[in-house]
């Protein structure tokens, strides 16, 4: 009796005792997952500017700044602002420091720190008048010595930055006066202020030791950074275009997967989302308190072919190629409409200007290309590899390609690989591989393009194509200031990469946005990185 | 001789060599039980499927028409189409083939690898038997999918890959139950007679020993079948197996599902497929697990 009621016993304790571990364990794990989920703040952050003489407001009313506007974006992996380059990196840049100049959505060059300026009949003399009353988010006031500072630093060798290749042309910078900075080049660049707004050339302080340091005149202050988690921005009350930012500050929070960042928008956890697949944003459109937008950009998924080895050497496979692809289909699969179909040459149809809208690549013919083949050799057919990155709607574009090419005797087999290494230096990588997809994002105008992919000694020329006549074409489109002259190079350009270039441009992708409806003021831009959120604000 | 006492319990009380035979020949034992009927009667059919899909299947694999893009299931295309217009019925069909062939071809190797390793450290014992043991031990505590993902990452995704994958992560299992059915048989009668008349290893571990393995090794293999085709899926899914446009299943699940939203048939059928396949093989074998003891009454 005794035992067995001491065995009784002895399972209860352990039975209790079981139980108290499995509480213990859930609290622990309650407690931590806690800290972990991201818990959107519904109220403005504690945290205030501080009261110096340099925060006094001008005017009589102080700005009624309300509403904090969260952001799903990649995580950061570049600060300093000489080296960054993906949407997110700009993107905050963009509100933490100013650029000289800015573009608008369509394109225009406007005023920021810069708020007037004056051009030399020559076109090399280019002086900039500065805002009043700009200052650091350390209390120091702007000066015409922190711009001619930033852009030695660009264009430094031993700083690195890549934007060295766009200010080449620049002869001298100098200070004129306390709000006054002239420009001197050694060449004439009809596109000089739009590469004054190059997404790296923000104005950072002379002699900035740490430029990873978020110490800019823009108009949010960086209050907290989480390298994996978010970065918290509060309103510059000290900024100097008054009454802006009208939004009480900016959550950036990081997502690595679209379809996450999508469901957080659904569920009110995120107000922006500026970057998921055209199906993820097709399945917003009727989503109620969500206003979707989208904006045709100039970028492009580029099909590029080696043309300095078999078996795009001969100009008759690549010509099958571009015989055996249907344009508009890959357009419609792909990007379900957005955008617009491509011409085989970067120069989008959003350039009205330059775009030659009378010539397009020659409609497809299967049996033409078939013939092509047998011409070159390959009466069997063609096997050839197609490297791809996994990202955007390159895949799918990918498996239609393959479909359409197939009918004309061309097998291609499709190898996927991450994005990350098909940018890299791996075997098959974007600059090596013999045919391949890349992915050109927006550029303000097309001589960016034509300056690093297409020219014979170009830093991206994937292709290899190299032609003496688009090239001395391509030379004088970027330097003569005759707007007539360029329109006449441009169109020869075009009339030459449709014809024989070894690159096929199937279409041209639009950015999409989806934004809570309870903010107003939202325009999108081309490049999303430089949405500008000075102009959001908070409706009732 | 003392009997060794086995550390895994074997699937067969008393293995008599020569009568383990006789139970699979009667394969319509599978039937009694409704379980492995319906297991055994699908397996059979998606069997079928792989081999005559091609004439069975009423689009191409990869054929696009991109008007019928995103399609709900119609009479037209029975499980829809996807968002680049391929009709999802021919494609999980066609797809049978290549799952049913890479998992039945990694699981055969497997078991062929398993079994010479099990028969030989579980007839040989002493340092050989606890060396390999151990070492299929440390595999073993790999998990199959962190095992598959560092394996591609170095010799490269595809077919073959997938395979040795298959192979790597399924041995030291097949190697173990091979071995426990091998420690009591070794010690038996006719085992020892054999080692007196002189016979080889060889001889002895595949005319006297395997026989009375291969009950729990059929059944063995079988349930491995099943995990090889669960882990060919995933693999899959992880874009590491099958390049696009292969009409994949696990690639086809994995595709649709950023587009899930607007075609969500293009995932739930490819899905499907793959679950009513495994659980079908499970079935199965576990209906041949049945049929084998039953036989040893």
């Amino acid at each position: 009796m005794l035992g067995t009621t001491f065995r009784l016993h002895n399972k209860r304790l352990h039975q209790s005792f079981l139980i108290v571990i499995l509480l213990i364990a859930f609290l622990l794990a309650a407690c931590s997952s806690e800290s972990a989920t991201p818990t959107p703040p519904d109220s403005p952050p504690e945290t205030q500017v501080e009261n110096t003489p340099t925060a006094e407001l001008s005017g009589p009313d102080p700005v009624a700044r309300e509403g904090i506007l969260r952001v799903a974006m990649q995580p950061l992996a570049i600060l300093d602002p000489a080296f960054i380059s993906s949407d997110s990196e700009v993107l905050i840049a963009n509100h933490v420091y100013d650029y000289l100049v800015d573009i608008d959505p369509q394109s225009n060059v406007i005023p920021r720190l810069a708020t007037a300026w004056d051009v030399s009949d020559d076109g090399l003399t280019y002086i900039f008048t500065l805002a009043e009353g700009a200052t650091w988010h350390d209390g120091d006031p702007l000066k015409a010595e922190d711009v001619v500072w930033t852009f030695e630093r660009l264009r430094d060798p031993d700083v690195g930055s890549g934007a060295a290749d766009v200010f080449t042309e620049i002869a001298d910078i100098q200070a004129t006066g306390d709000s006054e900075v002239t420009f001197t080049l050694g060449e004439t660049n009809p596109f000089f202020l739009n590469d004054l707004s190059d997404n790296r050339a923000l104005i950072i302080k002379q002699g900035t030791e740490d430029p990873t340091d978020f110490n800019g005149t823009g108009p949010f202050i960086v209050s907290s950074y989480s390298p994996e988690d978010r970065i918290i921005l509060t309103a510059n009350e000290a900024y100097f275009d008054e009454g802006k930012p009208k939004l009480a500050g900016v959550e950036v929070i990081f997502f690595n997967d679209e379809t996450a960042s999508v469901d957080a928008l659904r569920g009110g956890q995120i107000d922006l989302v500026m970057r998921m697949s055209t199906s993820l944003f097709e399945s917003l459109q009727d989503e109620p308190g969500i206003v979707t937008l989208d904006i045709p950009t100039n970028g492009f998924d580029l099909v590029r072919f080696r043309a300095d080895q078999p078996p795009g050497d001969d100009p008759r496979v690549i010509q099958a190629l571009k015989l055996a692809t249907d344009r508009e289909e890959a357009f419609q699969l792909v990007q379900q409409g957005y955008g617009s179909v491509g011409n085989d040459s970067p120069i989008s149809p959003l350039n009205a200007n330059y775009f030659a809208a009378d010539i397009k690549p020659p409609a497809r013919d299967v049996e033409a290309a078939r013939a092509l083949l047998a011409e070159a050799g390959y009466e069997d057919g063609l096997d050839i590899v197609l490297n791809v990155p996994d990202t955007g709607g390159r895949p799918d574009l990918a498996a239609v390609l393959k479909a359409q090419w197939s009918e004309a005797g061309i097998n291609a087999n499709i190898e996927v690989m991450p994005e990350s290494v098909y940018y890299s230096e791996a075997p098959g990588n974007w600059l090596d591989a013999t045919l391949g997809i890349t992915g050109w994002g927006h550029r303000p105008h097309p001589q960016v393009y034509l300056d690093l992919m297409l020219v014979c000694d170009a830093q991206w020329n994937e292709s290899r194509f190299c032609d003496e006549e688009f090239d001395a074409l391509v030379s004088k489109a970027g330097s003569t200031m005759d707007e007539t002259e360029r329109i006449e190079a441009y169109h020869q350009i075009q009339e030459i990469l449709i014809s024989q270039g070894p690159i096929i441009i199937p279409y041209h992708f639009s950015q999409v946005a989806a934004i809570n409806d309870a903010f107003q003021g939202f325009e999108l831009k081309a490049f999303a990185g430089r949405t500008d959120f000075r102009d959001i604000y908070l409706s009732e | 001789m003392p009997a060794t006492v086995p550390s895994d319990p074997p699937l067969v009380d008393q293995p008599a060599a020569g009568r383990s035979w006789r139970g699979l020949r009667n394969l319509r034992l599978l039937y009694r039980r409704p379980s492995s009927a319906i297991g055994t009667t699908i397996v059979l059919i998606f069997l079928g499927l792989a081999l005559f899909g091609p004439l069975i299947a009423p689009y191409g694999e990869n054929e696009q028409i991109a008007a019928d893009a995103r399609q709900a299931p119609s009479t037209t295309h029975l499980f829809g189409t996807d968002r680049l217009g391929r009709d999802v019925f021919s494609r999980v069909i066609l797809g049978t083939r290549d799952i049913l062939a890479l998992a039945g071809l990694g699981t055969l190797l497997a078991v062929i690898c398993g079994t010479i390793f099990g028969l030989l450290s579980g007839y040989l014992g002493g340092l050989f038997d606890e060396g390999v043991m151990r070492f299929f031990d440390g595999l073993l505590a790999i998990p199959a999918l962190l095992f598959a993902l560092l394996l591609i990452g170095t010799v490269g995704s595809s077919r073959n890959s997938v395979l040795i994958v298959i192979v790597i992560v399924y041995t030291p299992i097949v190697a173990r139950v091979v071995r426990s059915v091998v420690l009591p048989v070794k010690s038996l009668g006719y085992v020892e007679a054999a080692r007196t008349q002189g016979e080889s290893t060889s001889y002895i571990l595949f005319r006297e020993i395997l026989p009375s393995v291969s009950p729990a090794l059929t059944v063995e293999a079988a349930l491995r079948f099943s995990y090889a085709i669960f882990l060919v899926a995933s693999l899959g899914f992880l874009g590491v197996g099958a390049q696009p446009p292969t009409p994949d299943w696990g690639l086809m699940v994995s595709e649709a599902r950023h587009n899930v939203s607007q075609t969500p048939w293009a995932m739930y059928f490819p899905a499907a497929a793959i679950a009513i396949l495994v659980i079908s093989v499970n079935l199965m074998a576990d209906g041949l697990k049945r049929v084998i003891q039953g036989s040893n009454d």
